[in-house]
């Protein structure tokens, strides 16, 4: 059939190279004809009955952004040469998503379609691949274990990769939660406990992956797992492995804010519950054996195997989830509020753990005291159990959250978690000031507009006006603002300042991004697929998002997206297909598929 | 009382020189940096949210631009980049135009081309006439006394007639300046005392500038040059207005040098030439300070007019000691071309900072003494409250 292809678009809002998909159908078979109308073309019924009788055509496609708009004026042409009016077909790139960047490929195919006279919804038909019916799940905070509970509840099996020796990510490492003010430990903890003896989750710690290969359906996955140098199965977390440590290295489960030795569990909750070595600042390990050692000879069970080396391991997934979570805002560069250089200016996570009673105060909040270390008599801040509790304390949000210089972007918790501060402040600490600088306060969920109007009343003064100045006075931090409310500027003295850091994606995005293929926002957030539509889902096929990789949101929101998650997964283990979605189809699948239905 | 809202307010600040007001969101971090903002003249941000919500009479009758030297800080902390700083200066911008009466103001701080049609107008006029009275009555080669091209008792009178207008207008805008804010903008009475009392205020903020020195970040330098420079030239530029207008038949009299008076002129010179190079500089550079980033058009016409003005005085004081009678004469005239325009221009443009800032000063300790003895009197009424 003699077919001509004409391009003419109502607008150009996708810049689609229109030059590149004209050369690429006049090579389609049967194709005679091709020809750019332009944007808005003005077209005439007898102009283009003309051009459809010197080519001799039998078939039209109009192609463009919404070309139905031309479709009359071509009818009309074909009927006036007489043709048949239904071999007018429409190749409408905006209709089947030729848009958002991947247009080219995707607006070939469409042509294609057209051309070949198969619909292309016919033709364009994700999925059909084998799907593996394992899934690797990579980060495992608290969108990490939800979605893999649910997927191994349903009795598939997961791999669970986490980069540090224990689950439960962030949210391990809270107090409470707002507005419900639930204890964190209480919902996460027995969650943790269920990954760990799931026998459908094959839990990997102080794991990456470092390469991936395949395709939506089936990955080849190699995950590096770190030496723990401390045997899971037979360690019963006696610790009496920690007496023999002589080195002291700054705890990240705690923020910093306290020391562990080299050798140790993260928490006592931790899972698997089993101590593991730092191998950075293991004095054996740093000195390839010669020296020390002492914990070897402590351990009962026998099992620190202080020589165990890096393995790698390779599986075969049909799925991927990302739940990689974030990170805080280097706080350090924003000089005003002096993190780093007076010693009771605290980020938020560092004040999470100063009030957690697992923390290393008892859940005491207290200022820092001044200590000197006995040998090298050197001065430094620490928290400990004689510091005194603040008699104000004074709290900012947005601290480098909604700023030009830092991240744009508002990072959606702080406001809560701030407000849920001041009450624990207030109800651990009698007659103390607590000062909460905001911008705007940000309370959008169910119930935290009313926890909002709670700390109101329970007295902390909560000041509309940012803050953007901590001074030392004599001793005294001061902190200046604007009460903008009440129109006068207000400066207080304070004994503890915590800072509402503003979040950034983790330093893995990066890379992991480059490996899946999976795109990531100006922001270094991963994209998915569709903001309204398909949140959880990303444009390469079966990889998903959940949690606070996908951008900033708060627990009851990550578990819902954790969730939703699982069942998109497990969707498409059942179906056998569905695997991703259009954009995991490559302009050949989609042509050979229209020629195979053609010739049907 | 009602306030009236000025929906395009904004719109004709933009013109003025604040473009990116609208981007603020009122953190009030601006203020939180401001070393000049107290409990009394609260801003930037106060000022921005006014210029948001078109509160142009607000805006018309507050002090709080003019006590901002613009340090610049507020906007190198602004987290949405809505550069408080240059709100304030484009407020002051502004503020001279509600001042001046004839509207000229307003023209020359919208159209560039306005400005600088008028300029070179005026000085051609200036130059046509200088050299048409020079040809008429004196000779070219003649620099002072007897038949002199433009002779010093000329120049004395034709001083004063500028120099006339000038502060004529200068202190017809600083009647409404008063009005304005001490009048009209005040919601209590001021007693005539107070005037008095804070008198001393004017000559202190004008001849130390010393807020501008409080600006400084203490802690990276110990001078703070953008004080020094703005204090020179503020300094030479008062110097030479009294050597010009009451002493200029003894200074053009030469060739010998009479340090007395000389010496005078060549300190304010150095401030004014020093003056010079450091603004267009910085602005050049558009680097290291924060007010040398957006320069309005306004800005260059100054520098550069300045410029002409202290070059072409200096070649014409060296011509005439050396003998070039001539061409000192020629410099003179292209001088005088551009002193005219120069001095015409000021109470008009950016210049008038230097009359009105000493003067919002005083107005604003007057205003915060009345505020004050108002809060004292309101204390000292016997009010129980139950």
């Amino acid at each position: 059939m003699r077919t001509g292809v004409f391009f003419c678009q109502l607008d150009d809002q996708w810049k689609i190279d229109i030059d590149a998909i004209a050369k690429y159908s006049a090579n389609l078979p049967d194709v005679e004809a091709v020809l750019n109308l332009g944007v808005k073309p003005q077209l005439k019924a007898d102009t283009l009955s003309d051009r459809i009788k010197s080519g001799n055509l039998d078939r039209i496609v109009i192609a463009g952004d919404m070309p139905g708009y031309y479709k009359p004026v071509f009818t009309k042409a074909m009927a006036i040469t007489g043709g048949n009016v239904d071999e007018v077909r429409l190749a409408s790139f905006q209709e089947h998503g030729a848009k958002n960047g991947k247009t080219l490929d995707r607006a070939k195919a469409i042509v294609a379609c057209a051309a070949i006279g198969v619909p292309f919804s016919l033709a364009a038909v994700p999925g059909g691949n084998p799907v593996n019916h394992a899934t690797l799940v990579i980060g495992a905070g608290i969108a990490g274990i939800q979605a893999s509970l649910e997927i191994a509840n349903a009795g598939k099996q997961v791999y669970l990769v986490e980069q540090t020796g224990t689950i439960g990510g962030h949210m391990a490492m809270f107090d409470k939660t707002f507005p419900t003010l639930d204890c964190a430990a209480c919902i996460l903890t027995p969650k943790m406990v269920d990954v760990g003896q799931h026998d459908m989750i094959n839990l990997m710690t102080m794991s990456k992956v470092v390469s991936i290969g395949g395709k939506p359906g089936s990955y080849r996955v190699k995950i590096k797992h770190k030496a723990r140098r401390v045997d899971i199965d037979s360690c019963v977390a006696c610790g009496l492995c920690v007496d023999a440590c002589p080195i002291k290295v700054e705890s990240e489960f705690d923020a910093g804010i306290s020391f562990h030795r080299s050798i140790y569990i993260p928490f006592p909750q931790a899972v698997p519950n089993a101590y593991l070595i730092d191998e950075e600042s293991c004095r054996y390990v740093t000195t390839n054996g010669e020296k020390c050692g002492n914990c070897i000879k402590k351990c009962p069970k026998d099992c620190i195997h202080l020589d165990e080396e890096d393995k790698i391991s390779d599986i075969e997934v049909g799925n991927i989830i990302l739940a990689t979570g974030y990170e805080l805002l280097d706080v350090g560069k924003i000089e005003q509020y002096g993190y780093g250089k007076y010693p009771n200016v605290l980020t938020s996570l560092e004040f999470e753990r100063l009030t957690n009673a697992s923390g290393s105060t008892g859940g005491r909040i207290v200022t820092k005291v001044k200590k000197q270390n006995r040998k090298t008599k050197e001065e430094s801040w620490v928290f400990s159990e004689e510091g005194l509790p603040p008699r104000s304390v004074a709290i900012i949000h947005c601290v480098g959250s909604r700023n030009k210089k830092y991240n744009a972007y508002c990072s959606r918790v702080c406001c809560m978690y701030s407000l849920k501060f001041a009450h624990l402040i207030k109800e651990k600490i009698p007659n103390v000031n607590v000062y909460e600088f905001y911008i705007d306060m940000r309370a959008f969920g169910k119930g935290y507009e009313e926890f909002a109007e709670r700390i109101k009343e329970e007295g902390t003064f909560v000041i509309r006006g940012h803050s953007a100045s901590v001074d030392m006075k004599n001793d005294q931090m001061i902190v200046r603002g604007e009460d903008i409310f009440n129109d006068r500027l207000v400066e207080f003295d304070v004994d503890m300042v915590v800072l509402a850091v503003g979040l950034i994606p983790t330093a893995g995005n990066e890379e992991l991004s480059r490996m899946l293929g999976v795109k990531r926002d100006s922001d270094g957030w991963f994209s998915e697929l569709d903001y309204n539509g398909n949140p959880t889902d990303t444009d390469r096929g079966g990889i998903y998002v959940a949690g606070m990789c996908q951008a900033p949101k708060d627990i009851p929101d990550t578990v819902a997206q954790a969730s939703a998650v699982a069942a998109g997964v497990l969707g498409s283990l059942t179906s056998g297909k569905g695997i991703g979605n259009l954009s995991s189809l490559s302009l050949s699948d989609i042509e050979t598929k229209a020629k195979t239905i053609h010739m049907l | 009382m009602a306030i009236r809202v000025n929906p395009s307010y904004i719109d004709i600040l933009d013109k003025f020189g604040a473009e990116d007001v609208q981007l603020c969101y009122q953190c009030g971090d601006c203020s939180t940096v401001c070393s000049h903002a107290d409990d009394a003249f609260k801003f930037p941000r106060k000022s921005m949210r006014q210029l948001q919500m078109g509160l142009e009479e607000k805006i018309e009758t507050s002090l709080e631009p003019w006590l901002c030297y613009y340090c610049g800080q507020c906007s190198e902390q602004c987290p949405r980049d809505a550069d408080p700083g240059e709100t304030m200066m484009s407020l002051r911008r502004w503020l001279i135009s509600r001042y001046d009466i004839t509207g000229i103001a307003a023209q020359f701080f919208k159209s560039r081309a306005n400005e600088i049609v008028t300029v070179i107008s005026i000085a051609i006029l200036t130059g046509v006439y200088l050299v048409f009275y020079g040809i008429s009555g004196g000779s070219l080669q003649v620099y002072d006394g007897e038949g002199a091209f433009l002779p010093s008792s000329f120049i004395h009178v034709f001083d004063l007639i500028i120099g006339g207008i000038m502060f004529l207008f200068l202190w017809l805008g600083a009647l409404r300046m008063w009005y304005f804010t001490m009048v009209k903008g005040m919601s209590i009475k001021v007693p005539w005392w107070l005037y008095f009392q804070k008198l001393y205020e004017v000559p202190l903020h004008f001849l130390t500038q010393k807020r501008y020195a409080e600006c400084e970040d203490n802690d990276k330098k110990k001078i703070h040059m953008p004080w020094l420079i703005h204090f020179g030239l503020a300094m030479g530029y008062t110097f030479m207005i009294v050597i010009i207008m009451l002493f200029i038949e003894p200074f053009q009299a030469g060739p010998e040098i009479r340090w007395s008076l000389h010496i005078f002129g060549y300190l304010a010179t150095i401030g004014l030439l020093s003056g010079c190079i450091y603004f267009i500089s910085h602005r050049i550079r558009k680097s290291s300070y924060v007010q040398y980033k957006k320069t309005h058009s306004t800005d260059w016409m100054f520098v550069i007019m300045l410029l002409i003005i202290v070059v072409s005085g200096i070649l014409q004081h060296i011509f005439h000691r050396i003998g070039l009678l001539e061409w000192a004469n020629i410099t003179y005239v292209i001088h005088l071309m551009t002193v005219v325009p120069w001095f015409l221009r000021m109470p008009f443009s950016k210049w008038a900072h230097l009359a009105y800032r000493p003067l919002a000063m005083y107005f604003a300790a007057i205003q915060k003494a009345a505020f004050a003895r108002q809060e004292k009197l309101v204390d000292s009424l016997s009010v129980t409250i139950k």
